[in-house]
């Protein structure tokens, strides 16, 4: 099947290269992780790839084209981005927070129309917050708001979506909420999700693939095949942490 | 868990909430109310029955007809078409800047309309020519009120597109509104005393003078820029959630930002142009809309803050002239008066955007 998304000898930065020679594919229907350390430029590549960022060279190819030949809107109909930090915005309700992101599809004064409200909804209790659609999207708990941003993403109703660092800040419970969510998100719409996160275990256990920004080099793959290959060694350069196979995680 | 239930298809049944009807009809009346006393205090008291019968065309005291509709009615006008557009204007620009503090002026509109008029005022007094009271006065201060703002805002457009972030935009403003009051400071300092009287009544704001042909300008003016605001709406909407969920919702950052920027010049330079810098209704009403129509939803806001600002204007200019005969407070002194509390109780409440 071809892939939604190629990456090739993509290299990041704007006037000076910070990553180089990416190379990396994502599905449709799969969920995929980036790793790395911090500092190393994984919300510059989601951004990248969002076309919220220029990139210095190599070739981007969203559903078979270059990105580059995706108008702003049109790109926004491909590909949704979730910030790592949404600023919340009082007296707003969630269901007018998630309707915004009809944006493409609303008239001069962004009026949602039936077959959208009903999607709202469905979306709404897709992400387990029915209940919620009238209540202060300020007022939501820090697990159940990053859930309303993934609602936001789900009803721009695009084939890919971007999340930065989306279980940071949550506590376990809701890291593995969250992370399940994006699975079933993927597997049952035939999304491609793609997000950057510094669980590997959840992300080891739950993901399709994983993208691997290491400090030496960038790795795709097959979360199994990439612990084959001890591909997880290369994200750090300090030999004191060893990727552990049996535990998935750093020791 | 209950998050993984299959997906059933939602009839759309659920009742979403009420509009505002409630809301808008209690502050439209207050607006009425308000209006009706506004015409009615002054220097002389004009009893409502008088005004009712001069309004609908059957008066016979010419005295009341002529104070009524030469005076108290286009002082009215101006005074609600102002708070009208300084509210509007207000409220885009808190959400645009994502500051609960900013205010129409904020990014210098009015150092720019004040530069202009110092220009006009001392640079004609520089030269020996003096013309106070006269028609040219009136207008040319309008018209280089309106240029100055104008230029401000054409420097701002002009930087804006080189600006990524609106954080930076703010403080190019904020920065080029110090350089125009330092600039003015020079001018008066150099200036005559008569100008310079001119200058600082000018500052004061003042909603009465302005004949029907200067309201008509100024409307047809403040009405492009409350088209425009009303079609910002649903990119205000999406900036209150950030630029860069706006960025990957695809909205044209840039041209938002232009449009909203043009509105303001329309509304806010207009309003500076006729009646002077009228100080922090710009700040207070969008908040005071805020908490009691209790939605952030411009949908709702944008018809709230004009139609409090209204009000609240010409409460402003009522309570102006309460000495009756012994003459009129300024108006920025009034808006002071009953901003400044607002804005503290915000703060107090700390009820931000």
């Amino acid at each position: 099947m071809e892939p939604v998304l190629e990456l090739e000898k993509l290299c990041l930065g704007y006037n000076k290269v910070i990553y180089q020679n990416i190379f990396a594919t994502a599905g449709e229907g799969e969920v995929v992780a980036v790793v790395g350390p911090n500092g190393i430029g994984k919300s510059t590549l989601l951004k990248s790839i969002g076309g919220m960022l220029k990139y210095h060279s190599g070739s981007i190819r969203v559903l078979s084209k270059p990105l580059g030949s995706y108008s702003t809107r049109g790109l926004a109909e491909k590909i949704s981005f979730v910030p790592s930090q949404s600023p919340r915005a009082r007296n707003f309700s969630l269901f007018d927070m998630i309707a915004t992101s009809c944006y493409n599809r609303t008239n001069w004064l962004g009026t949602i129309n039936d077959s959208d409200k009903g999607f709202i909804y469905k979306t709404l209790r897709r992400v387990g917050l029915e209940d919620f659609a009238e209540r202060d999207s300020s007022n939501l708990s820090d697990g159940e708001f990053q859930r309303a941003t993934i609602a936001r993403a789900l009803v721009q109703d695009s084939k890919i979506i971007l999340l930065d660092e989306p279980t940071a800040f949550l506590d376990i419970e809701n890291k593995l909420i969250i992370t399940k969510l994006l699975k079933e998100i993927a597997h049952e719409e035939s999304k491609c999700v793609i997000f950057s996160t510094h669980d590997l275990q959840l992300a080891i256990k739950h993901c399709d693939r994983i993208w691997i920004m290491g400090r030496e080099s960038f790795n795709c793959g097959e979360p199994s095949s990439l612990i084959e290959q001890g591909a997880f060694d290369s994200m750090f350069k300090d030999s004191l942490l060893k990727f552990d196979p049996v535990l998935f995680t750093f020791v | 868990m209950h998050y993984l239930r299959g997906q059933i298809e939602h009839k759309v049944t659920v009742k979403r909430k009420k509009g505002y009807i409630r809301e808008y009809v209690i502050v439209s009346i207050s607006l009425l109310i308000l209006l009706m006393l506004n015409l009615t205090l002054g220097s002389v008291i004009l009893p409502l029955k008088e005004i009712f019968s001069s309004l609908f065309g059957h008066s016979t005291q010419t005295f009341v007809n002529e104070i009524l509709w030469d005076y108290r009615i286009p002082k009215a006008i101006t005074a609600l078409l102002a708070g009208v557009a300084l509210s509007v204007c207000g409220l885009q620009m808190q959400t645009l800047f994502k500051n609960p503090l900013a205010d129409p002026f904020i990014l210098g509109i009015s150092s720019g309309a004040g530069l202009g008029v110092a220009l006009f005022v001392m640079g004609f007094s520089a030269f020996g020519i003096s013309f106070s009271g006269s028609v040219f006065m009136n207008m040319g201060i309008a018209a280089s009120a309106w240029l100055g703002a104008f230029a401000v805002t054409l420097l701002i457009l002009l930087v804006s597109s080189r600006l990524r972030e609106s954080t930076s935009l703010l403080i190019f403003g904020i920065m080029l509104g110090s350089v125009t009051s330092a600039l003015i400071t020079l001018l008066q300092y150099f200036s005559s005393s008569s100008a310079l009287k001119i200058f600082v009544v000018w500052t004061m704001g003042s909603f009465s003078g302005l004949t029907t042909n200067q309201i008509w300008i100024m409307s047809a003016l403040i009405l492009p820029g409350l088209i425009m605001s009303v079609y910002n709406i649903k990119e205000l909407n999406i900036l209150l959630m950030g630029e860069a969920y706006a960025k990957s919702l695809g909205v044209n950052l840039e041209s938002t930002r232009r449009r909203i920027l043009i509105a303001t010049t329309l509304l806010a330079g207009s309003v500076t142009a006729f009646c002077g810098p009228i100080g922090f209704i710009g700040i207070a009403v969008p908040h005071i809309a805020r908490m009691f129509f209790k939605n952030a939803d411009h949908k709702v806001l944008i018809p709230a803050t004009a139609l409090l600002g209204a009000a609240i204007m010409v409460l402003t200019d009522t309570v102006a002239q309460l000495p009756g005969q012994s003459g009129i407070i300024p108006i920025n002194t009034v808006s002071a008066l009953i901003g400044v509390p607002i804005i503290l109780l915000i703060i107090l409440k700390s009820r931000f955007i």
